[in-house]
């Protein structure tokens, strides 16, 4: 288990540390592919996939306009919510099946990360008492009340299946079933993919290219938002996007992930990684292809799409007992 | 009517082929006359308008126009004298200047006698609403600007202010939204003050006019030429409406008839201008729905359109399209060949895309039942065009009042028998006013205009004249005429009176379907919820410039 003497320890922390830097750098080039496929399958040339990058770079080299009524928690939601992400991305195996802190925190925490994230949005939306802010914040409110409950039977369910909520002993494990799936993890799949829609803020829930600020649930926290603050926060909207798909890819569709036992050679994490970015990519079109195919559903029709979510998950539990 | 009202009316004539002229003796007999021709002669107000007489008749000429449809096409005019004895120069504010409201009895008429108070200080007694309408805070009070002694180039110093009070909805739980004037995207400026509930709106309000230009000031300072051109930029996607209606107005002031050839060709170029603007609304609500894909396919159609339209006319908006008394575009057979084997290739990408809409679940629940307009609604605030077509009222300028070579085309193929009748008659009452009925009515207008486009080239003479020449030796000072079209928002109205100089005016008045349609919206979306205006805005497709004049 060494390689070019080099105790496999240390392998795992630098490969490791690697993968929480490719997780924060490539989640905007996500964002670009998405992008570049729903303008595809829309008839439309659609910018270059980098364009995030630029985006982001001109909007850190841009000032910020902090409206007079805003309180310190406008000015300090971007970096807490940043923060918050970062965080929870260094729990998530991604490229390899392992993370460089995976004795610290379990799919709890980062569940906890991410909703501390939009407990910060949603008070920033609230904080300038704009009217676009609060009433964004209110259906952010409204759907993540519905959303978690789906997300937490879908992590029963994994849970259940794989046994603990150690992330990286649940890869492992969903490593070692390989392409054998559990009918209950099915269930839990389909659960967890509307969960994805609707945390990512994708349609049928949140329309992430409107100009509406009416129709608006993400983006109208975000109205009063510019320069810097605004870079962090869209950035995050990335990185999270990243690790919810990375979760989904490797819990429930673990084909091509090594073993644990692997790591450290380096031909299977190889393999692995390729495996990974292939799959995530095919995720993010078929996600972008939903986006191209389906309305935004009207406000009070989508707890009936959680609602679903949620029967898919409890049908899950239901099975793993079976 | 002289029967009965003859010691109310000074003298009733007939002009201009179909406008019935009823001079009233006292402006307090205007309420009874009103609903007199509503009630009894079954016809409904398209308009009221002032104009500054004072000149040659030593006062203000109050117009009242009455449209009677159902198969007779005529349009009454009550007109009453407010006398003002003050002399031209300065601004009297005068409050002996007033006339009695109507607004009680006709919903429709309060925002013109709103309108008549700011631009001419005539005070509507009795009005429910006495907020100013056109002119908004900073505008100085007794500043008329319609009156004949406010000049155009005068600069006006803006004032303090006062407060424009809109209707505050208390109680627990009530929020105001405030949205605009200046809105996210490329859009014209409008506010929207909305009192909700959680999501659900339970009041709204609407203050436009931002926009402002003065376009009826400026066509008294212009020449027939020039109007024309004003014409056409009034609303950009209402050129060939509007400057139709300007020009059949001045033909009809010099009792001539447009060359048969210009009038086919009016009628095609509105039909395409129809077309384009229902394909880019239709594009709208699939956009504002959040179905990105079929307003991607329908923008795609408009701009094939759009391109037609500057092959055939040298614009993308079809302007220079009409000249006084004729046409100013010439269909020779290269331009008839390209119109039809686009509308053809176009119409069946229309089909395809809109299949593709009907099939789709989640964009028909979102238009079903979304923004309904109750068919009392839809009578009593008159609105026109779609958006009362939509509510059932069986209304169309095209077939009610025939201009251009309408008569021959038959717009509504529906009255060719008793049958087709009564199936259309209960299609009318079958429908719900809402957005899906909206998005219905244009798909099946845009089918039709292609076919009426189709009828107008075969009907169109080969060769001829395309203008007619004599129509300015023709035209009297001080005559009148009203012009009107059917814009694809519903009816245009154009009032010119010929100034002392036959090649200017004294008043140019304009009523748009905007101006009429504008305030559907505030009923149509009580109670939906938030998220579905820009959806209910879209699906009536209202324009601002249109509106603010």
């Amino acid at each position: 288990m060494t390689w070019r003497g080099i105790d496999a320890e240390s392998v795992r922390l630098v490969l490791g540390a690697l993968q929480v830097v490719l997780i924060i750098a490539l989640a905007p080039l996500l964002t670009g592919i998405m992008r570049k496929v729903k303008a595809r399958t829309q008839k439309r040339v659609g910018a270059s996939v980098t364009q995030p990058y630029y985006d982001l770079s001109k909007l850190l080299k841009k000032d910020e306009v902090i409206s007079d009524q805003a309180s310190w928690v406008f000015s300090s939601a971007p970096w807490v919510i940043f923060a918050a992400t970062v965080t929870a991305s260094l729990f998530v195996p991604a490229f390899v099946p392992f993370s460089p802190f995976s004795v610290a925190g379990d799919i709890l925490v980062v569940i906890g990360l991410l909703a501390l994230a939009r407990f910060f949005t949603m008070l920033a939306g609230l904080d300038v008492a704009s009217a676009f802010g609060g009433l964004g914040s209110s259906r952010e409110m409204m759907i993540s009340s519905l959303a978690e409950p789906a997300l937490f039977l879908t992590i029963f369910v994994v849970s259940l299946t794989l046994g603990g909520t150690n992330l990286t002993s649940l890869v492992g494990a969903a490593a070692q079933l390989g392409t054998v799936i559990a009918p209950s993890m099915l269930f839990g799949l389909l659960a967890f993919f509307v969960v994805i829609l609707a945390e990512t803020g994708r349609l049928p829930f949140d329309n992430p290219a409107t100009h509406l600020e009416l129709t608006m649930v993400h983006e109208a926290m975000l109205l009063e938002y510019s320069g810097r603050g605004l870079a962090f926060i869209e950035w995050s909207q990335s990185v999270k996007q990243m690790i919810m798909l990375s979760l989904l890819v490797n819990l429930f569709i673990p084909v091509g992930m090594p073993l644990n036992s692997d790591a450290g050679i380096a031909l299977p994490l190889a393999l692995g990684a390729v495996a990974f970015v292939a799959k995530i990519m095919t995720l993010s079109a078929i996600v972008a292809y939903v986006e191209t195919r389906v309305a935004k559903w009207r406000l009070f029709r989508l707890p009936d799409l959680l609602a679903m979510a949620i029967a898919s998950a409890m049908v899950g539990v239901i099975l793993h007992y079976l | 009517m002289l029967g009965r009202f003859s010691d109310r009316v000074d003298e009733i004539h007939h002009l201009n082929g179909n406008e019935v002229h009823v001079l009233l003796k006292r402006k307090e007999d205007i309420p009874d006359l009103c609903l007199y021709a509503r009630d009894e002669l079954k016809s409904k107000l398209s308009t009221m308008f002032c104009s500054d007489d004072r000149g040659p008749c030593g006062a203000f000429t109050l117009r009242y126009v009455f449209a009677r449809a159902g198969g007779q096409d005529f349009f009454i005019v009550l007109t009453a004298r407010i006398r003002a004895d003050q002399g031209l120069p300065g601004f009297p504010l005068d409050r002996s200047l007033s006339f009695p409201s109507i607004a009680f009895q006709f919903p429709s008429a309060a925002l013109y006698e709103r309108e008549i108070r700011d631009m001419f200080g005539l005070f509507p007694d009795g009005s429910p609403d006495k907020r100013p309408l056109v002119l908004h805070e900073r505008w100085p009070e007794g500043i008329y600007p319609l009156r004949k002694e406010f000049d155009v180039t005068t600069k006006v110093d803006r004032t303090g202010g006062r407060e424009y009070k809109f209707t505050k909805v208390e109680g627990e739980g009530v929020c105001e939204i405030p949205v605009g004037p200046v809105h996210a995207g490329i859009i014209e400026p409008g506010h929207f003050r909305f009192s909700v509930l959680g999501e659900s709106i339970i009041n709204l309000e609407t203050r436009l006019f931002y926009v402002h230009r003065g376009v009826e000031k400026l066509g008294e300072k212009m020449n027939l030429d020039q109007v024309l051109l004003l014409s056409e930029r009034i609303a950009g996607d209402e050129a060939v409406a509007n400057s139709t209606a300007y020009c059949q107005a001045l033909e009809r002031a010099a009792g001539v008839t447009a060359p048969e050839r210009a009038l086919q060709t009016r009628v095609v170029c509105a039909e395409m201008e129809r077309i384009y603007n229902h394909l880019g609304t239709l594009a709208g609500m699939s956009t504002d729905v959040g179905f990105a894909y079929g307003s991607a396919r329908l923008n795609i159609l408009k701009e094939r359109m759009m391109q037609l339209n500057e092959q055939v006319t040298g614009s993308r908006l079809l302007f220079g399209t009409n000249r006084v008394g004729g046409v100013g575009v010439e269909l020779d057979a290269d331009k008839v060949r390209k119109v039809r084997s686009t509308l053809k290739r176009s119409l069946h990408d229309f089909e395809l895309v809109i299949s593709m809409l009907r099939n789709n679940s989640s964009v028909m629940d979102r238009l079903l039942n979304t923004g309904t307009i109750a068919r009392r609604v839809a009578v009593e605030l008159g609105l026109t065009g779609v958006a009362a077509r939509c509510a059932g009222v069986d209304e169309d300028t095209r077939r009610d009042h025939p201009y251009a070579a309408y008569s021959s085309l038959r717009p509504d193929k529906h009255h060719d028998s008793p049958m087709h009748l009564t199936e259309h008659e209960v299609e009318m009452q079958m429908r719900r006013g809402d957005a899906l009925a909206r998005f219905e009515v244009r798909v099946e207008e845009v089918v039709d205009s292609a076919a009426m486009i189709d009828q107008a080239i075969e009907n169109m003479p080969q060769s001829g004249d395309l203008v007619v020449s004599d129509l300015r030796e023709r035209l009297e000072p001080h005559s009148h005429a009203l012009g009107y079209a059917e814009s694809h928002r519903g009816q245009t109205l154009h009032w010119v009176t010929i100034g002392d100089h036959p090649d200017s005016l004294s008043r140019y008045k304009v009523r748009t379907a905007s101006f009429v349609n504008w305030p559907a919206i505030e009923q149509a979306v009580i109670k939906d919820i938030v998220p579905d205006f820009p959806l209910i805005n879209k699906s009536l497709d209202l324009s601002y410039a249109g509106n603010d004049l």
